[in-house]
């Protein structure tokens, strides 16, 4: 308890405030920018923070990651392109939404959700870390394996015009997360001797042609067409109406969010695109989603920030990063002479309370943050296409390459941008095609460990509880409307 | 806003250009060495653990220089593009390598980089040996145990890929110990190869301290033997395998290298301009809450004897595995 209000009394230190606060903003700003990821900044501003001494510089590069998450959502709706991987389901229903006018409502709902959001997964933390981090051993490849297959079930359902055309675009997916070393071969697959591919495709570039510079190439051939901005209804920001409509995909994103977040091997973006479909699966308005549906911005947008509050659980609990961000924030914990595992529970509360304080601080900054400069940047859709559009490609270009400084991601990122283009002008979707690219990588591997750890004997799944349920629901996600079917054509024969 | 905001930011980074171009600008005379930046070419991503040691290095290796250090992230292809990226600059000293076992690995699996006998080493900065982990409620109590298990029936280690160091310090350990033929269990990383021992799925792994930190703390993991030439200062009750009778020692190492052909002078006043500043308290100090090895500062005669001899091993290995084409 003592350590608690220790924890909390850094809510009304001026310099610790000024800190998360500073770091809000910088999140915001880095998150919002293709390219420059939340984690990368953490790792540039690592060094910075040694001389600040543990809860100030901890809680610094916190905000940072809680505000990024929020700020990868930001260009996603206004222009398409996910300032962050794990804003990309965002952008498939935000950037429609933008595109109806409703830019405002979209942001509003998108700092609103993602602070709740982000706020429910820090009081998770802080009840049930160590009990959460018990999870994490549970789950093996067999475990992932059928999460994987769980979340890809629902790829036929979500996007474009018909379910077979998804399967194709999944199917592709599918395909090119293949490309690349074999973690149980150790051989490079369809890299044909070019470095850039032997590590595989990576999520930026293909998500950022897929949906910024695919949208670039629809808008040139549009050109003629007369824009149709709808100026009236962009500032408006989300009311009550809303957020009860969006009440269930919130708390079904936080606790999906949370969950997977804690995960050590899944982070923000699968978070983000089961919450997506999860949300879709319960909505009462299925109909509109593809086509700007408000509940599809909140679900995925609780889901990614809740997902930052459960990749801190193993991160603090045993010591093992639950994400690419909390990788570098450990090291930076490390660095300052802090040793995450049980222990510090027990040995160090006041630094752990101070941890969720300033996260908790930083959820409500960019609350504030985001709802009152959403009717500013609402406006970028006022800004005329034919200078809009030329600097949302600049952008791309440099969001390709940032990330690792290499001009093969940006030529990936191209090809997938004319890969978008034709999508859209043939009705496909991208949103399965990304599931298939993220999800897929992630089932095959987990398979193939699976019967490493079998050896080879595939009936032993049947000895994993876990990964059964998970199959099991996966399995009746499937056939029922196959069931249901048949009921009905029981009940009523003829 | 945002496009405003990304236009400032292309201005910064044509600035930043601007500046790069400017820096190899025409020195007057004999200018002494080292005379512009230096570059420090990594394989690793921004953030990852050999990345965060370059920048440690850096800290105070610019003073000593009196030129700024820049790390360059060329992560593709396991280190072959770092390899080239080197390749591609004069061999004047101003580019450094960050060479980990990885390079090694990736030099004999691949003729088209620049091979081990293309590259000059400078200094150690890390050395990390890897313990023998099982956990808490494994039937092997000893490395005795553990090795008479493995003679029965081929162990589930935990490691990196199929090919990568893990590997071949898996097949080293189980050939010295005489067992058979351990299976590897790939993983991504330090944190899937921990999480999957604790739960079971292996049954045993070769992991550094620092990465199991938690768990050996809590006792969810046990350590069997030290892959280390002596005992390490962190669990001095733990024999090495050495000891033990078995002949292997594993650890994870970082350090500097250049190209060859680089002048002889110039290696000598990089080797000493590095050992000095990776000597100074804040190297230190990352050294130890990271619990690496306070001596895995060394010169280039050691650290050359120890890339020589994971080279010869390492391609054995690899030739043994069947992983050489």
């Amino acid at each position: 308890m003592e350590g608690f209000l220790g924890g909390l009394a850094i809510l009304v230190d001026p310099w610790v405030m000024l800190m998360v606060f500073l770091g809000t903003v910088l999140g915001i700003f880095v998150g919002a920018l293709p390219g420059i990821s939340g984690s990368t900044t953490i790792a540039l501003m690592l060094p910075m923070t040694i001389a600040m001494g543990p809860i100030p510089a901890i809680c610094f590069l916190g905000a940072i990651y809680c505000a990024a998450n929020f700020g990868g959502s930001i260009t996603a709706i206004m222009v398409n392109a996910p300032g962050d991987p794990s804003a990309s389901a965002t952008a498939l229903e935000g950037y429609k939404m933008a595109e109806k006018g409703q830019a405002g409502l979209a942001l509003g709902m998108s700092a609103v959700s993602s602070a709740i959001g982000g706020i429910f997964s820090i009081f998770v933390l802080i009840i049930a870390a160590p009990l959460l981090a018990r999870a994490a051993y549970s789950f093996g490849p067999p475990e992932y394996f059928a999460l994987a297959v769980f979340g890809l079930s629902m790829c036929a359902a979500i996007g474009g015009d018909s379910a077979v055309k998804n399967l194709i675009a999944a199917a592709l997916g599918v395909l090119l997360a293949t490309i690349g070393m074999d973690l149980t071969t150790g051989t490079e697959r369809f890299a044909f001797g070019i470095d850039e591919l032997a590590d595989g495709i990576k999520f930026v570039p293909v998500l950022i042609g897929l949906f910024a510079v695919g949208e670039m190439l629809d808008q040139v051939v549009r050109r003629a067409e007369k824009a149709k901005i709808i100026a009236m209804d962009a500032a408006r920001v989300p009311g009550m109406a809303e957020f009860r409509k969006c009440n269930r995909s919130i708390w079904l994103g936080s606790v999906i969010g949370t969950f997977i977040g804690a995960l050590p091997a899944l982070g923000a973006t699968t978070a983000a695109l089961i919450g997506y479909n999860e949300t879709r699966r319960w909505s009462k308005h299925k109909e509109e989603f593809g086509k700007g549906s408000i509940e599809g911005v909140a679900g995925p947008e609780a889901a990614n920030n809740a997902a930052v509050g459960g990749s801190m659980v193993p991160t603090l609990a045993l010591g093992i990063p639950g994400s690419a961000t909390t990788a570098i924030i450990l090291a930076g914990l490390i660095v300052q002479g802090v040793r995450p595992g049980p222990h510090l529970f027990t040995e160090q509360p006041t630094l752990l309370y101070a941890v969720f304080a300033s996260m908790l601080a930083a959820n409500l900054f960019y609350l504030g943050l985001g709802l009152y400069m959403a009717k500013f940047f609402a406006r970028i859709s006022l800004v005329p296409p034919a200078i809009l559009w030329p600097s949302v490609f600049v952008l791309s270009i440099i969001g390709a390459y940032g990330p690792d400084q290499s001009m093969g991601d940006v030529v990936i990122m191209l090809i997938a941008g004319v890969v978008g283009f034709l999508f859209r002008r043939t009705g496909f979707s991208p949103a399965p095609l990304i599931m298939g690219l993220v999800l897929g990588g992630k089932m095959e591997e987990t398979l193939k460990q699976s019967l490493i750890i079998f050896g080879d004997d595939v009936s032993l799944f049947a000895t994993r509880p876990i990964a059964m349920t998970l199959l099991a629901i996966t399995a009746v996600g499937l056939l029922w409307p196959l069931f249901s079917r048949l009921w009905r054509l029981r009940v009523a024969p003829r | 806003m945002s496009f405003i905001t990304s236009r400032r930011s292309l201005a910064r980074l044509g600035l930043g250009a601007g500046a790069l171009l400017a820096a190899p600008r025409l020195t007057r005379a004999q200018a002494a060495f080292p005379e512009r930046m230096i570059e420090v070419v990594t394989h690793a991503g921004v953030g990852g653990g050999t990345d965060i040691t370059a920048r440690m290095m850096m800290v105070q290796a610019a003073g000593e220089f009196k030129q700024e250090l820049v790390v360059v992230n060329r992560t593709a292809g396991s280190g072959a593009q770092a390899l080239q990226y080197l390749a591609s600059k004069p061999a004047d000293g101003h580019t450094i390598i960050l060479v980990t076992q990885t390079h090694l690995l990736t030099q004999i699996r691949n003729r088209n980089v620049p091979q081990f006998a293309d590259l000059v080493p400078l200094v150690r900065a890390t050395d990390d040996p890897q313990l023998v982990l099982v956990r808490r409620d494994s039937p092997f109590r000893t490395a005795a145990d553990l090795v008479a298990a493995g003679k029965q029936r081929s162990l589930r280690f935990g490691g990196t890929h199929v090919g990568g160091v893990d590997h071949i310090a898996i097949f080293s350990f189980g050939r010295a110990a005489g067992l058979q033929q351990p299976t590897l269990v790939p993983f991504r990383g330090g944190g899937e190869i921990v999480i999957n021992l604790v739960g079971g799925n292996t049954d045993s792994a070769l992991v550094n301290p620092a990465e199991a930190e938690s768990q050996l703390r809590s006792g969810e993991l046990r350590p069997l033997l030290a892959l280390s030439e002596k005992r390490l200062p962190g669990f001095p009750d733990l024999p090495t395998a050495k000891e033990s009778g078995i002949d292997c020692v594993a650890s994870t190492v970082r350090g500097f290298c250049v190209l060859k052909g680089t002048p002889e002078d110039r290696v000598a006043r990089l080797e000493q301009g590095l050992v000095r500043a990776m000597s100074g308290p804040i190297f230190k100090t990352y050294l130890e809450n990271t619990g690496q090895s306070p001596d895995s500062v060394v010169g280039r005669a050691e650290w050359g004897a120890q890339l020589q001899a994971f080279h010869e091993s390492g391609r054995e290995a690899l030739q043994a595995l069947g992983l050489l084409r």
